[in-house]
């Protein structure tokens, strides 16, 4: 029990590196042992996650705070040690991370050249991202934050469509120049107090007062505090992304191998949203409520936007990627009430604000984690089809459903839990966002539901040309979904219902660090 | 005794012939011998001095044959040399030996 | 029985059909017997434990059941929410007399329509081959699949029903909506080749995004009256929120006027699910689905979900429609669902679709349940949802039944391009399929109000004595308004009816498809028996007690206080508050003579006028509709449906796609938003090089100017060297000399002299 505590966090961060090691020792050509070992391994910090998800003790669940914290000399000079350590709402990241990877690897099986690379490539990946969850110093976050780059400009570079080049340029560039002024904000942050620690830093970095001067440069703390307040907005709103820096994702997914898109959309994107959640708003909550309005306007025109653009494809990968805009415009409304009201949720004069910031908290995380799950399912079964019929072009299909019957079925369910159907997770997520933004953004969401109007448009445009119509003969012979497909999808569909019908069982954990770490209620 | 200064001039006297000669003689043995000739206006310049100033050291004294010996191995170093070159360029006339010219 | 025992029996009563579901799609699709019987399995799981449960309730006594309607409540804690885990939202079922009403009308109408589904599609003939397409006269391929959807749909319906809660009522909502996308859609492959003068048919695919998106848009702003809903109560439950008390409060909190608002948004949803004004496209188009579809979708089930839900949330609307609310909801809602029934009444005259007709007679048919909602008529609005369950249920079945019969004639004649559908080519179907005349001709009376006989008189008469009453004793003017329109509408109900029935059966067969047309099968017929019994009797239970002859003979308007009893006190104390209007408090009202003769003179009179123009003389083959020349230019109006299609194509759709497709994709993402990246971009790449020629000029040139001084210097010098070893010796001794000369000038003073 004390060993887990104290080390498996770290055991997980950095297995999938030690992995990748191992996995580039193979020789070059035993790809069928290459993509099975990968496997294997990427089941392990899977199961290092449920270790931890079973562990995550009744102390932590009630008290707040961070549980498994790892902490190491790393800097001392600076100030900024190796620490880590997860909270409700990281061990959810933590699960849908470990979770997504092993079944992107097994999506990735039909993958023929430099198969060695590939695999070392989404590995080395998968320990960017669990290293930005769990880390609790602005440095390790960072390096971790720009870690993950890498290994997804070469995923789309390398094996991507024919508009690779430029767009994964275009996505490796935009999103650096999002972390310049992250970069810039945090080294003056960490030498003006001294620390680089985030949870140091919620407390110093908060209080210092705003006519005071920065120790170590002579600019003024509020002056300095806006800049830095925008240049951290700025590098995760790329990221996320918000209407109007999304347009390197439309590109970057479409061009993208079907599994990095998975990863892309499943777990990259919500990097962002967790930046704003564990950074932005703890770390200037004064701006985070005055910004907050703003924020919910542009996660508005996310939904709305994306929507409308979603619809007006016809590329079927394009249209999922501006799918991932509409539903995580929901995460951006979520947490504008988040940024509402964090740090002065018991001085509203109406008692129900705490209900409406937890629910709306709880909202844009489970909405993170949902669409996770739904959007990895959709790439990948658009994967599945590109591979039988090698186009993209939605007005060449038609009348698959004949053809492929049990695609036809999975396809249908998944996107109806993309629709955000009742039943299927997808609708938990939205509505505890609406429910929770209705008071204090009406205006807001009440514009967002054009959008949730073009979601019912675009699947059903998906679907309809894919699905429905005449039978094409070039379709005819067709081969419907093999067991490794089967065993990608079914997982996430299993998850998809449950997490509809019983949402309990990673709500409690998302709901417990909500109320008492982020609003201190309860 | 006759004043230093006549012996110095006179060294003075060769010294310059010896100077003209190098710089204006067409042969190259005819150089050389005016070499010899700055050479030896060098040797009484030093003998004088030692002669008038200090004669009871040897210092000047053991110059003068440094500086003779070193003549005589010059000039034959300097005829051998001459003669090489003769033998390459066809030619004694200092003028025309300009191979290392820019 | 034992109240926890009912209890589980309530929780079960969804669970047949969605177990279906979910084990025909997973382990049985490939059986279509199997499917079919599991299915029946699911829904007669239903059948019986709904009954039970009702009739349990209908066994309590009524006084007690004013007091304490809610019989059955039980919930789970289900989204977590807050620290205190008594505040999480909740998901439970309850049971009071207006569930019971729903489940007995549900349950059993599902039922009857699975069993005629098993005919409709064929079952024992020799199997289709065409996947996506209906396959006329042969088995249908994807039976399982059918089933399978029916069965989710059934299960989402009897959830919606049973909901003890807004949100999951909303969940079964959506569902269905769903399932009804995809049984529309059902054949999915079809396409159609319309001539001239066929009725226009849109592809099934389309009726289906149509039907779906139409209530979508009610749908999302159903959601916002949800979470707005959600805020001023704290809790979704209904029994909870709707209380008197609850209700006072929320006036005392946010005033009467916001639960006014949160009232038109809630009834949006029922704008869209049942298809009133101007959300009524779909319902008419989704006609392209299987008949077993429009059945329960249009008669049993969905659309009756969306008066359902008004019906659950009238407590909410009477105090939005009552004086101190400043929104005129009462008007509103009255006026679409007057507005709706006249329009849906003067189109359905004019269709030649027997499918059709029936389908703008249910729009009509709902807005006469909402406009009775609107009146405060809540009793009335119930009833006459029940028997239309019923009537319509039946209605549609028969005509599913009709044109299985012409199929059977286009296929015995081989003909294959003449709509079956279509009642022009129908005729003297009264001799060859007398079953299916009998059930339509009894579900057509229900439908018309054939008095005191049919359950649609009893339900409809009860609508126009709540209007006058309404009128009469309180001066509220919606009472008028709703009375004389819908008086008119129910004229003309009787009236197409009647033409309906006249085309289709009575006269000599128009063409070869009827003349050797044929009764349908037992699995369809025994339906339509069963359906027509309840078409008949379901009205008794609501004649009013002081109606004349009948009322003291039966002497208990049974259906009007067990109904009633369900917001009886809650509206009672309301109106004692004077949040809601007094006529939306539920007495039961002395019985008045004017209605009676108003629902007495349209139906009989719509009828009469009906045999007269149709049923007298039946048309003949080649025959036109008299209509058209007695209407002129307003028949095409009517027959095209006025023209709200086009308008909505033109003036909403289109300008959709436009704006998707080209303003917000390629004006706005590529060329306005990446404009700026690829301006910004092609800056950084001017700048760099910019920087590029800068530093080519500088270290790039320069350096080599330098380099170029150096060497012009070093050439100038490279005089010197003439290689000839007299004039460096010249120039060696010039140069020593001058330096000699200067130290030695240094030395002895001399420059000092000079330069005193």
């Amino acid at each position: 029990m004390e060993f887990i505590q104290d080390n498996l966090l770290a055991f997980i961060v950095f297995f999938p590196a030690l992995a990748g090691l191992i996995i580039l020792m193979l020789p070059n050509d035993a790809t069928n042992t290459i993509r099975r070992l990968t496997f294997l391994l990427s089941l392990v910090p899977l199961i290092g996650t449920l270790l931890l998800w079973f562990n995550y003790n009744a102390e932590f669940r009630y008290g707040g705070g961070f549980a498994f914290e790892v902490q190491a000399e790393w800097f001392p000079a600076l100030g900024s040690s190796f620490h880590m350590g997860l909270d409700g709402i990281s061990l959810v990241m933590f699960l849908l991370t470990t979770m997504l990877t092993p079944l992107a690897i097994l999506a990735s099986f039909n993958i023929k050249e430099k198969v060695k690379m590939y695999m070392f490539l989404f590995l080395i990946m998968e320990m960017a991202m669990l290293g930005l969850f769990a880390s609790l110093d602005l440095l390790i976050f960072f390096i971790f934050w720009e870690f993950g780059l890498v290994p997804m400009y070469f995923l789309i570079r390398l094996w991507g469509g024919a508009d690779r080049n430029y767009a994964s340029f275009k996505f490796m560039i935009y999103t650096m120049a999002g972390s310049l002024g992250l970069l810039l904000s945090i080294q003056v942050m960490g030498l003006a107090t001294g620390t680089y620690d985030i949870i140091e830093l919620m407390d110093v970095w908060v209080n210092l007062p705003a006519d005071a001067t920065l120790a170590g440069t002579g600019i003024s703390v509020w002056a300095f505090k806006n800049i830095a307040f925008w240049a951290f907005v700025l590098a995760f709103a790329i990221k996320v992304p918000i209407w109007p820096f999304h347009t390197w994702l439309p590109d970057a997914h479409t061009q993208a191998p079907v599994a990095g898109s998975m990863m892309l959309a499943g777990v990259l994107l919500k990097l962002g949203a967790y930046g704003f959640l564990r950074l932005v708003i703890p770390l200037f909550p004064e701006h985070a409520n005055w910004a907050a309005g703003t924020l919910a306007t542009l996660g508005m025109l996310s939904i709305v936007m994306g929507g409308y653009a979603a619809f007006g494809q016809w590329n079927f990968k394009r249209l999922v990627a501006y799918s991932s805009i509409n539903h995580m415009g929901f995460v951006v409304l979520g947490l504008a009430v988040t940024a509402y009201t964090y740090g002065r949720v018991d001085t509203f004069a109406d008692p129900k604000i705490a209900g409406d910031a937890i629910m709306a908290t709880n909202g844009a995380v489970m909405q993170m984690f949902n669409h996770g799950i739904s959007a990895a399912a959709m790439f990948f079964l658009v994967g599945v089809l590109y591979e039988r019929t090698h186009t993209l072009e939605l007005k060449k299909y038609g009348g698959i459903w004949a053809i492929m019957p049990v695609f036809g079925a999975i396809f249908l369910f998944t996107s109806m839990s993309s629709l955000g159907l009742p039943g299927l997770n997808g609708f938990v997520g939205e509505y505890m966002v609406a429910q929770g933004s209705w008071d204090i953004f009406t205006i807001q969401l009440a514009l967002s539901m054009l959008g949730l109007l073009m979601t019912g448009a675009y699947i059903l445009k998906a679907l309809g040309t894919t699905l429905h119509g005449p039978v094409k003969k070039e379709w005819m012979g067709l081969k419907d979904m093999t067991l490794r497909e089967h065993m990608v999808i079914w997982p996430l569909m299993v998850l998809m219902l449950t997490l509809g019908i019983w949402p309990q069982w990673v709500l409690v954990f998302i709901n417990d660090t909500v109320t008492k770490s982020i609003f201190g209620l309860g | 005794m006759i004043p230093m200064s006549w012996y110095l001039l006179f060294a003075a006297a060769l010294f310059s012939i010896g100077l003209y000669g190098v710089m204006a003689r067409r042969n190259t043995v005819a150089i050389l011998m005016s070499v010899e000739l700055l050479l030896n206006a060098v040797n009484i310049n030093l003998v004088t001095f030692w002669r008038y100033l200090t004669p009871d050291r040897s210092v000047g004294m053991a110059w003068a044959v440094f500086v003779l010996a070193v003549a005589a191995a010059e000039a034959a170093v300097g005829l051998a040399l001459i003669i090489s070159v003769y033998r390459n360029r066809d030619s004694v006339v200092a003028e025309e030996l300009d191979v290392l010219r820019n | 029985m034992s109240e926890e025992l009912l209890t589980t029996l309530t929780w079960l009563i969804p669970v047949g059909p969605l177990l279906a579901f979910f084990v025909i799609t997973l382990f049985t699709n490939r059986s279509r017997t199997l499917s079919w019987m599991l299915a029946w399995a699911g829904v007669f799981s239903s059948l019986i434990l709904g009954w039970t449960v009702a009739l349990n309730v209908f066994a309590e006594d009524v006084h007690h059941l004013e007091e304490h309607p809610t019989v059955i409540a039980d919930s789970i804690a289900w989204l977590p929410f807050g620290s205190n885990a008594d505040n999480w939202l909740r998901m439970g079922v309850a049971v009071d007399p207006l569930t019971a009403v729903m489940l007995i009308m549900v349950t059993f109408a599902i039922t009857m329509i699975f069993i005629y589904s098993v005919g409709y599609h064929n079952w024992g003939q020799p199997l289709g081959k065409v996947l996506g397409v209906p396959n006329h006269m042969q088995e249908e391929p994807l039976l399982s699949r059918f089933f399978a959807f029916m069965s989710l749909f059934a299960g989402a319906m009897l959830l919606l029903v049973v909901a003890d809660n807004l949100l999951m009522l909303f969940v079964g909502w959506e569902i269905m909506g769903f399932c009804s996308y995809s049984l529309i859609g059902f054949w999915y492959a079809r396409d159609y080749d319309i001539g001239e003068d066929d009725i226009p048919h849109i592809s099934p695919r389309k009726a289906g995004i149509k039907a779906f998106m139409t209530t979508r848009v009610a749908d999302v702003i159903m959601l916002l009256g949800i979470v707005f809903f959600y805020r001023v109560f704290g809790t979704f439950n209904f029994a909870e929120a709707l209380s008197a008390h609850s209700l006072e409060h929320a006036v005392a909190g946010v005033g009467a006027t916001a639960l006014g608002i949160m009232s038109l948004l809630l009834f949006t949803g029922t704008v869209g699910k049942s298809a009133q004004w101007p959300l009524h496209v779909w319902l008419p188009d989704a006609m392209e689905g299987p008949t077993p579809v429009s059945a329960t979708i249009h008669a049993a089930a969905m659309v009756s979900a969306g008066v359902y839900m008004s019906i659950r949330i009238f407590p909410l609307l009477a105090v939005g429609a009552g004086p101190e609310s400043g929104v005129p909801v009462g008007w509103i809602i009255a006026g679409i669902g007057a507005f709706t029934a006249l329009m849906a009444a003067t189109i359905a005259v004019a269709q030649n679709d027997v499918k059709g007709v029936l389908a703008y007679s249910t729009i009509s048919q709902l807005g006469f349940m909402i406009a009775a909602i609107g009146t405060g008529a809540y009793v009335a609005a119930v009833f006459h949802l029940i028997t239309h369950g019923f009537f319509k249920a039946l209605l549609f079945l028969a005509s599913g039944s009709v044109i299985h019969g012409m199929e059977h004639g286009a296929h015995h004649v081989h003909d294959h391009h003449t709509d079956p559908q279509d009642m022009r080519y129908m005729g003297g179907l009264r001799k060859k399929m007398p079953i299916t005349f009998w059930t339509f001709l009894i579900g057509g009376m229900a439908l018309s109000g054939l008095p005191f006989i049919t359950a649609g008189f009893w339900s409809k008469d009860e609508i126009f004595a709540s209007a006058w009453y309404a009128y009469n004793h309180e001066g509220n003017a919606i009472g008028l308004m709703v009375l004389v329109a819908l008086a008119l509408a129910a004229f003309l109900t009787a009236f197409y009816t009647m033409r309906q029935i006249s085309m289709t059966f009575f006269g000599k067969a128009r063409t070869p498809l009827a003349e050797h047309a044929q009764e349908s099968s037992n699995f369809m017929t025994f339906p339509l028996i069963g359906l027509a019994f309840f078409a008949v009797i379901a009205g008794w239970a609501g004649i009013p007690e002081d109606f004349p002859i009948l009322g003291p003979l039966l002497d208990n308007n049974y259906a009007h206080h067990i109904i009633g009893a369900t917001v009886h006190s809650t509206l009672h104390h309301l109106s004692e508050m004077g949040l809601v209007g007094h006529s939306y408090a539920i007495a039961a009202f002395d019985f008045v003579w004017l209605p009676l003769i108003a629902s007495l003179t349209v139906a009989l009179g719509g009828l009469f006028f009906g045999w007269l123009m149709y049923g007298r003389k039946p048309l003949v083959q080649g025959q036109a509709d008299p209509l058209i020349k007695a209407l002129g230019p307003l028949h095409t109006f009517l027959n095209r449906k006025w023209y709200w299609d086009e308008l909505y194509d033109t003036v909403l759709i289109q300008p959709t796609i436009f704006v998707s497709e080209t303003v917000v994709y390629e004006w706005i993402d590529k060329g306005f938003i990446d404009g700026i990246i690829h301006l910004v971009a092609r800056a950084f790449y001017g700048f760099g090089r910019y920087v590029r020629a800068f530093e080519m000029a500088v270290f790039g040139d320069g350096v080599d100017w330098v380099k170029d001084q150096f060497l012009a210097m070093a050439a100038s010098m490279r005089q010197l060297q003439t290689g000839r070893m007299q004039e460096y010796v010249l120039v060696s001794t010039l140069i020593a000399s001058a330096l000699a000369f200067v130290v030695l000038a240094i030395n002895y003073g001399w420059f000092d002299q000079i330069f005193q």
